[in-house]
């Protein structure tokens, strides 16, 4: 269940009018411009990079005007006959509740050009609507979209000015009731590269840590770039070729870090036998890892990259189509939450360990049973145990 | 002690015994170390055998008798599994060594935890570090399983063997920490404590300790209370997710579990290893998923990624979990 507590701030400050669409005044006046003349044109395409508000723009679009809105995920789209029940008839019909209605299709270039059609079925569904149809894409100047740009209107959202990105911040964090240093905040404004969900997500995860010099780790967008192209290759790609074998020579990042994107993003691509056997190459390619560590042999390298990218793009028999969106590696940052969490936990089990003779590691896999044993005023004063750590020791689920 | 009423003390250091006549079990093993500590010259010493039997409580009598008073000052305890490297250790035994002993005893004690967490490397540069100092400090190790620690160093050290105490023995302390705290016992409940401790003392007294805070009178379901409050998360709903087929859900969980519990991927796989036989699937799959286990424990050792090899392993319970036992055998 999604609580406002742990919602993405991207989600939960999302812009619900024109107004609270930053940044982008030209491409709603274009928009309005659009609404106006329907059904001169039926659709408009939002397109720009990451995080430049298509989505925020088009669901305020639904609100200024009053409209229902009718998505349709890429998935949707690669199946012709799904696009024929929803679509078809949909866009034929008043809603039951509102007077108006539109049609999203969002992230457009997850659409195929050859595979069952979903394009062509798009282009007809543009033809027959009664709504309008509102297109969002990264990429829209691939050839397969030539016809679609023509039947459509082109709405371009820039990459987002830092000032303007620094304002939202300021904002939010306003909300958020949270105080971040100015240097920070224009750091991650900079670092985002007009990419306002990146600003916020790195926000969020800054706001939840006691030290903002983290914000090294964030780490700078177009390192990203690089990883997921590398990524989108090995994982669509069934062939394995010198390219890829040397796919990750290209990634500005080190081979520690290409692991834990690999390994967080292989069941967003693999299910059942293959997500078994690619497992089964990433963890052969941690061994030549860990032998390289030990005993200092490089030769191992080899190895270990071939694993790590050829082993995990053989495990399929057929080059794979479409786009898909990788995750960021979040295993690190959780351990190191965990463990700033816990940090009360760990001196409380060091001074328990000293005192019993035991050790550090062992006193925390007793956590539970020495939680109970530290009741009392006395035994804490014997101790040492400090005011903070007493309150720690009183809450609830302190774990 | 009343409901409600706190300890001022943890009770394995109230009642830890403080001479040799105090200990229980162990009597070979006591009989020999007493000589040795009454010569008022002790060699090198290792100690090795389970969890709870007396090898820190004994390292600590030996010290308490050869220095007396003073014996805080001629004693360093350190713990072989905490110390970030055996770097540490050797400077923090040449910062100790470096000056004389105080009193009639011509050398230190450096008592050595779980020596056995050390690496090889680890193991080699202490055996050098023994040599170095061997005229002002004798050593005291300690560890589970000799086995691990290497031949060079058993054979510098007299090696004495723990054996797991016996009920009997155990039962001799806790009756006389009831009788001091003023606690009941039935029969059944003793039984329960030693088995939920697996026949670790530290582990009887401090679930005894844990128990007596909610009534003197300790009872079975008492214990049981405690037993479960203070039991880790099961493994077992790990590879319920997975066998579910719900791979992002499993490791989710793993992970969730592992940080929380502070436990190491080697406790996950014996958790893991423990738990094959009572899933529900075929015992072919069984067979199958065990074998995986042991080359997936083997790989822990070998690799640099402890979790990246349980997800691999969460991956095959996946497959299991469709009942394909045919791929689980080769890649």
């Amino acid at each position: 269940m999604i609580n406002q507590e742990n919602m993405p701030w991207c989600e939960k400050h999302r812009a619900s009018c024109f107004a609270d669409v930053k940044g982008q005044e030209l491409a709603i006046d274009k928009v309005k411009l659009f609404l106006r003349s329907f059904p001169k044109k039926k659709s408009v395409i939002l397109y720009g990079g990451p995080g430049t508000g298509k989505t925020s723009l088009a669901y305020a679009i639904a609100f200024e005007m009053d409209a229902e809105i009718l998505e349709l995920n890429a998935s949707d789209l690669r199946d012709k006959q799904k696009i024929a029940e929803i679509i078809g008839p949909a866009s034929q019909q008043r809603s039951l509740f509102r007077k108006n209605k539109i049609i999203l299709v969002d992230e457009v270039d997850g659409i195929s050009g050859s595979d069952r059609g979903g394009l062509g079925e798009l282009l007809v569904v543009i033809e027959k609507t009664a709504f309008p149809v509102i297109i969002t894409a990264n990429d829209i100047w691939q050839q397969k979209f030539g016809l679609l740009r023509q039947k459509a209107e082109m709405v371009q959202l820039k990459d987002v000015d830092y000032k303007v990105v620094l304002t939202l911040m300021d904002d939010i964090c306003r909300k958020e009731n949270i105080v971040v240093s100015r240097d920070i905040l224009t750091s991650i404004a900079i670092k985002a590269r007009g990419d306002i969900r990146a600003a916020l997500n790195d926000l969020q995860i800054l706001s939840k840590m006691d030290s903002p010099q983290l914000i090294r780790e964030i780490g700078e967008r177009n390192k990203e770039q690089s990883i997921f192209a590398a990524l989108q290759y090995v994982f669509k790609n069934s062939k394995i070729d010198d390219k890829m074998t040397k796919i990750y020579d290209e990634v500005n990042m080190p081979i520690d870090e290409i692991f834990l994107w690999v390994e967080e993003n292989i069941p967003t691509e693999y299910k059942g036998e293959e997500l078994f056997k690619a497992f089964e190459a990433l963890s052969k390619a941690d061994v030549f890892r860990g032998r390289i560590m030990r005993q200092r042999h490089w030769r191992f390298l080899v190895y270990e990259n071939f694993f790590l990218s050829g082993g995990i793009a053989g495990v399929k028999k057929y080059n794979r189509a479409g786009w898909t969106s990788y995750k960021k590696p979040t295993r690190i940052l959780k351990i190191w939450l965990q463990n700033q969490r816990a940090k009360k936990k760990k001196t409380i089990c060091e001074k328990f360990a000293k005192h019993t003779h035991i050790s550090t590691k062992q006193a925390m896999k007793d956590w539970l049973m020495i939680r109970i044993l530290l009741k009392g005023d006395d035994i804490r004063k014997r101790l040492k145990i400090s005011d903070e750590e007493i309150e720690y020791l009183e809450k609830p689920l302190a774990v | 002690m009343a409901d409600g009423e706190f300890n001022s003390e943890v009770w394995t250091e109230r009642y830890r015994p403080k001479k040799f006549e105090d200990m229980v079990g162990q009597e070979e093993v006591l009989k020999r170390v007493k000589a040795l500590t009454n010569s008022n010259n002790i060699p090198h010493l290792l100690f090795a055998g389970p969890a709870g039997t007396g090898k820190s409580t004994l390292a600590l009598i030996v010290v308490h008798q050869l220095f007396g008073e003073s014996w805080r000052e001629n004693y360093l305890e350190l713990n072989a599994s905490d110390e970030r490297g055996i770097d540490v250790v050797r400077q923090k035994v040449k910062d100790f060594a470096r000056t004389k002993a105080i009193g009639n005893v011509p050398f230190k004690v450096i008592f050595l935890d779980e020596a056995d967490a050390l690496t090889r490397e680890a193991q080699q540069a202490l055996r050098r570090t023994m040599e170095n100092y061997t005229s002002t400090c004798r050593f005291i190790l300690s560890c589970n399983y000799s086995s691990k620690i290497l031949d060079p160093i058993q054979s510098r050290c007299v090696v004495f063997r723990f054996q797991l105490l016996e009920k009997k023995d155990i039962k001799r302390r806790i009756d006389l920490i009831a009788r001091n705290e003023g606690l009941t016992i039935t029969p059944e409940a003793f039984d329960v404590l030693h088995e939920s401790s697996e026949g670790d003392c530290r582990r009887v007294i401090n679930l005894l300790q844990a128990t007596s805070s909610i009534s003197p009178n300790i009872t079975p379901d008492l214990i049981n209370t405690i037993v479960a409050r203070a039991k880790p998360s099961d493994i077992k709903i790990v590879l319920d997710y997975a066998l579910a087929g719900d791979f992002n859900g499993a490791r989710g969980k793993l992970l969730d579990i592992m940080l929380k519990e502070s436990i190491s991927g080697q406790d996950v796989i014996k958790a893991i290893q423990k738990e094959i036989w009572t899933l529900p699937i075929d015992n072919s799959l069984k067979v199958r998923l065990t074998e995986k286990t042991g080359e997936i424990e083997f790989r822990l050792v070998e690799g640099s990624d402890e979790f990246i090899q349980l997800e691999s392993l969460l991956a095959s319970f996946v497959l299991a979990g469709e009942g394909k036992s045919t791929t689980l055998g080769g890649v």
